[in-house]
């Protein structure tokens, strides 16, 4: 048969099975069960990384062949279409079309199709299919496609596109043996679907097709199905590690581009709406609409609640009530736990090794530094529990829905609530999470605030400063509790307070259009859940075993060093170390906010982390206790007077710190995210400075005004 | 009940809680007009709105999307009758 004249022959089959592992990639539509898939093939094999240069998140895993063979698989980020819209897409298509250096391109694509929404998930397989790569179709929930009443026709599907299609149900591990049988074949058929360019597009394909294959070194086959994007792509997101395409390339793309808008024609539509003819036709060999739910759906049902404008409010108020309560009350026995038996570990050590540098190097630098922040694990774990159960159900889109509202207020959109919401654990998944945020300038303002979320390592602070202002025995729970919630409050204001300011000042920018999948609800699904806590906790520790264990070191040094005369108190070899001169330099600064040089050692340690002030303050003020427990530091703290006698750690000074902790930029690991997501010093280095400057500020009014008013 | 009277485009957050619209134009950042589209909500796409006009809450296709209101300013759209079924995308 003779193929169109812009059909490329295909390449010569493979005969022999290859001789290292095949490479799959994953791809398929946001909440097409994609994640689901990859963990029921891959298990506990697998990597979490990042590709170098963005925060996207690269998993790679190991799945085994019906005979055995390791196969490897990359989970590529959801997306709609190859014509990227965030840096997530942008990963995505930079992949499969080989552009990047640091990943190869796969050798084959698996394409995850949600059966319920054949037609929308086709659009994406009609782009893959273009790559000329073997590609195996997955149609994922063929059990909601048939309790929708479709009738959804795998077979005819792969005769329609001339490639494997398995029927799946991964949350049940349905079709998994018949999944790794297809990926076993040593030999996959190539697409054998062809559509019509539409012809007033065809000579402008032809022609960078050509382009590519001469000046980018592309295959045909990859070269048209690249020709076919940058037409629709409007290589509007570029990101880090993406290779640039040749000067010849983008001269012949922009006279095509100019020439048609002379023409007044819409070519990225035409091309849209052309695949969309094409998709039609198949979609309508393939599926017969439902005949059931001709009323609403279980989801309709739970989203006129949840969505209502009343109830919906109560209903999110309600699970970020539970969220807190979880993590304060629910974290304290894991974490009591960890901090016995780190001061266990801290107290053999003291006991096995002879006292020395060594000695102390080891427990006071290594064990107290990165027990300090290993402490925080299981609340990590707990709101990453959360976070996974409100996403695999569903309800985290409507929660974004929800928040659109009143984001919208300060320039935002509803995508920005769940990076906010995760920086109350940690700034960090937050800072990763804005990667699904499309526009940049609202990715950015959303980078630049996050940090503003009270995040678990200020919890420590503000317990120690709430210990120390307010005595157990004068003052109730709820006062406590109160104060607590002003800080966590006054976090959360700012950030949207600033996110309002900088979407009228610095990044100023049209109003940002939002477009979001909200999923049927679904029972979560347990070992998903369970493998997004384990990822996380692991991610966690690597960054406490190597950036903390490396700051704690460091930091031990500059208070140990230089050793004081034999017989020194442990306050007066700090007084005398590196750390001790740095308070002593810093004081002038810090003295208007009512602070000595030795809370300078702390807020220049924290600086690593702010968790790390509470050990401070423990090696500072010499108190016996290990830093978990807050009471004998209370005491030790109150103790504290200023050289003429006054009291330290007045109430004013207190409240002064923690509004100063609130505020203040205080995170190294933080700093170091941002610059590698912003690719320049400029951001973090803005962020710090606005950061700090108004903690600074605030902690000077609070400390003035209240002298002012006699407190 | 009759059916409504033929009105010019409106756009999608005018459109009241349980109407259908079928798209006439797309207007706005030529990406998100493209996006649009690849989502199946391209012109001639039926739309039924759900809720909402600061955000919008709309089925497209059997799947629900939410539109803030700067996307659901830029869809123009034409009310029609309530068809028995408003699955497909295209008529």
């Amino acid at each position: 048969m003779q193929l169109p004249a812009h059909i490329n022959p295909p390449a010569p089959k493979r005969n022999a099975a290859p001789a290292r592992a095949p490479v799959y990639a994953l791809v398929g539509n946001p909440n097409c069960g994609k994640s689901t898939l990859f963990n029921a093939l891959t298990g506990l094999k697998q990597k979490v990384g990042n590709y170098p240069g963005v925060t996207v998140e690269k998993k790679v895993g190991t799945a085994y062949s019906q005979h055995g063979q390791p196969l490897t698989v990359i989970d590529l980020p959801g997306a709609y279409s190859l014509a990227a819209r965030s840096p997530d897409e942008a990963v995505t298509r930079d992949v499969l079309l080989g552009r990047r250096s640091d990943t190869a391109q796969p050798d084959r694509i698996l394409c995850i199709v949600d059966a319920t929404n054949l037609e929308r998930n086709l659009y994406l397989v009609h782009q893959v299919l273009d790559l000329g790569r073997p590609v195996i179709v997955v149609l994922n929930m063929m059990d909601l496609a048939a309790e929708a009443g479709m009738a959804v026709f795998p077979d005819k599907l792969a005769q329609e596109l001339g490639v494997p299609v398995i029927p799946c149900e991964a949350v049940r591990g349905k079709g998994l043996i018949e999944l790794r049988l297809a990926m076993s074949r040593a030999d996959l058929p190539l697409s054998r679907h062809a559509w019509d360019v539409p012809g007033a597009i065809a000579p402008a394909v032809a022609e960078i097709q050509a382009s590519l294959v001469a000046h980018d070194a592309k295959s045909p086959l990859i070269a048209r199905a690249e020709s076919l994007l940058l037409l629709t792509d409007q290589d509007s997101v570029r990101v880090a590690g993406s290779t640039p395409l040749s000067a010849r390339t983008t001269e012949i793309l922009a006279g095509w581009q100019k020439r048609w808008s002379a023409e007044n024609m819409d070519w990225a539509g035409t091309l849209v709406s052309s695949r969309y003819d094409a998709i039609g036709r198949i979609a309508a060999e393939v599926v017969q609409p439902g005949t059931a739910g001709q009323g609403p759906s279980p989801s309709d049902r739970i989203d006129a609640v949840v969505t209502h404008p009343i109830w919906g409010w109560i209903t999110l108020g309600a699970v970020m009530c539970l969220i807190f309560v979880s993590i304060f009350t629910l974290a304290e026995y894991p974490m009591n736990w960890i901090d016995r038996h780190i001061a266990a570990l801290a107290d053999w050590v003291k006991g096995s090794m002879a006292p020395g540098d060594l000695r102390d190097l080891i427990t006071d630098g290594a064990i107290s530094g990165v027990g300090g922040v290993v402490i925080f694990l299981p609340q990590i774990l707990i709101l990453f529990f959360f976070i996974g159960l409100l996403e695999s159900t569903g309800y985290m889109a409507r929660a974004a829905f929800i928040m659109d509202r009143l984001m919208s207020r300060v320039g935002l959109n509803g995508k920005s609530f769940i990076p906010l919401l995760s920086s109350y654990a940690c700034a960090i998944p937050g800072i990763m999470a804005t990667r699904t945020i499309e526009d940049p300038k609202d990715r950015l303002v959303t980078i630049l605030v996050a940090p503003l979320m009270s995040c678990s390592a200020r919890l420590p602070v503000y317990l120690l400063m709430i210990a120390a202002l307010l005595p157990a025995e004068r003052v109730p729970l709820t006062t406590k509790v109160g104060i607590m919630f002003l800080m966590y409050f006054l976090g959360t204001f700012a950030a949207f307070g600033f996110a309002w300011l900088f979407k009228r000042t610095l990044l100023k920018g049209v109003p940002p259009m939002m477009i979001m999948e909200l999923p049927p609800y679904r029972m979560p699904g347990v070992k998903d859940v369970g493998l997004h806590m384990l990822e996380r906790a692991w991610i966690f520790l690597r960054r406490a075993g190597t950036v903390i264990l490396g700051i704690s070191i460091v930091l031990w040094f500059l208070s140990a060093y230089p050793k004081a005369p034999a017989g020194a108190s442990p306050s007066e070899q700090l007084s005398g170390s590196f750390a001790g001169m740095a308070g002593h330099a810093l004081e002038p600064v810090i003295k208007p906010l009512g602070f000595d040089w030795q809370i300078g050692i702390g807020l220049i340690s924290s600086f690593a982390a702010r968790e790390v002030f509470v050990s401070t303050m423990g090696v500072v003020f010499n108190a016996e206790a290990d830093d978990g427990d807050t009471a004998p530091l209370r005491s030790a703290l109150l103790k504290a007077r200023w050289p003429d006698g006054r009291m330290l750690f007045t109430p004013l000074v207190c409240f002064g710190l923690m509004i100063f902790y609130v505020f203040a930029m205080q995170c190294i690991s933080t700093i170091a995210i941002v610059k590698r997501e912003t690719n320049s010093w400029k951001w973090p280095l803005f962020q710090t400075a606005y950061m700090t400057g108004t903690a600074w500020i605030l902690a000077l009014l609070v400390y003035q005004v209240g002298r002012g008013l006699g407190f | 009940m009759p059916a409504p009277s033929p009105i010019a485009r409106l756009p999608l957050c005018q459109l009241p809680a349980g109407a259908v619209g079928r798209v006439q134009a797309i207007t706005g950042d030529e990406g998100f007009c493209q996006r649009l589209r690849e989502m199946g909500c391209g012109e001639a796409a039926l739309i039924t709105k759900i809720s909402g006009t600061t955000t919008s809450l709309c089925q497209v296709n059997g799947t629900r999307i939410a539109l803030n209101h700067s996307a659901a300013m830029n869809i123009l759209v034409e009310r029609v009758p309530v068809p028995p079924r408003t699955e497909s995308r295209r008529a």
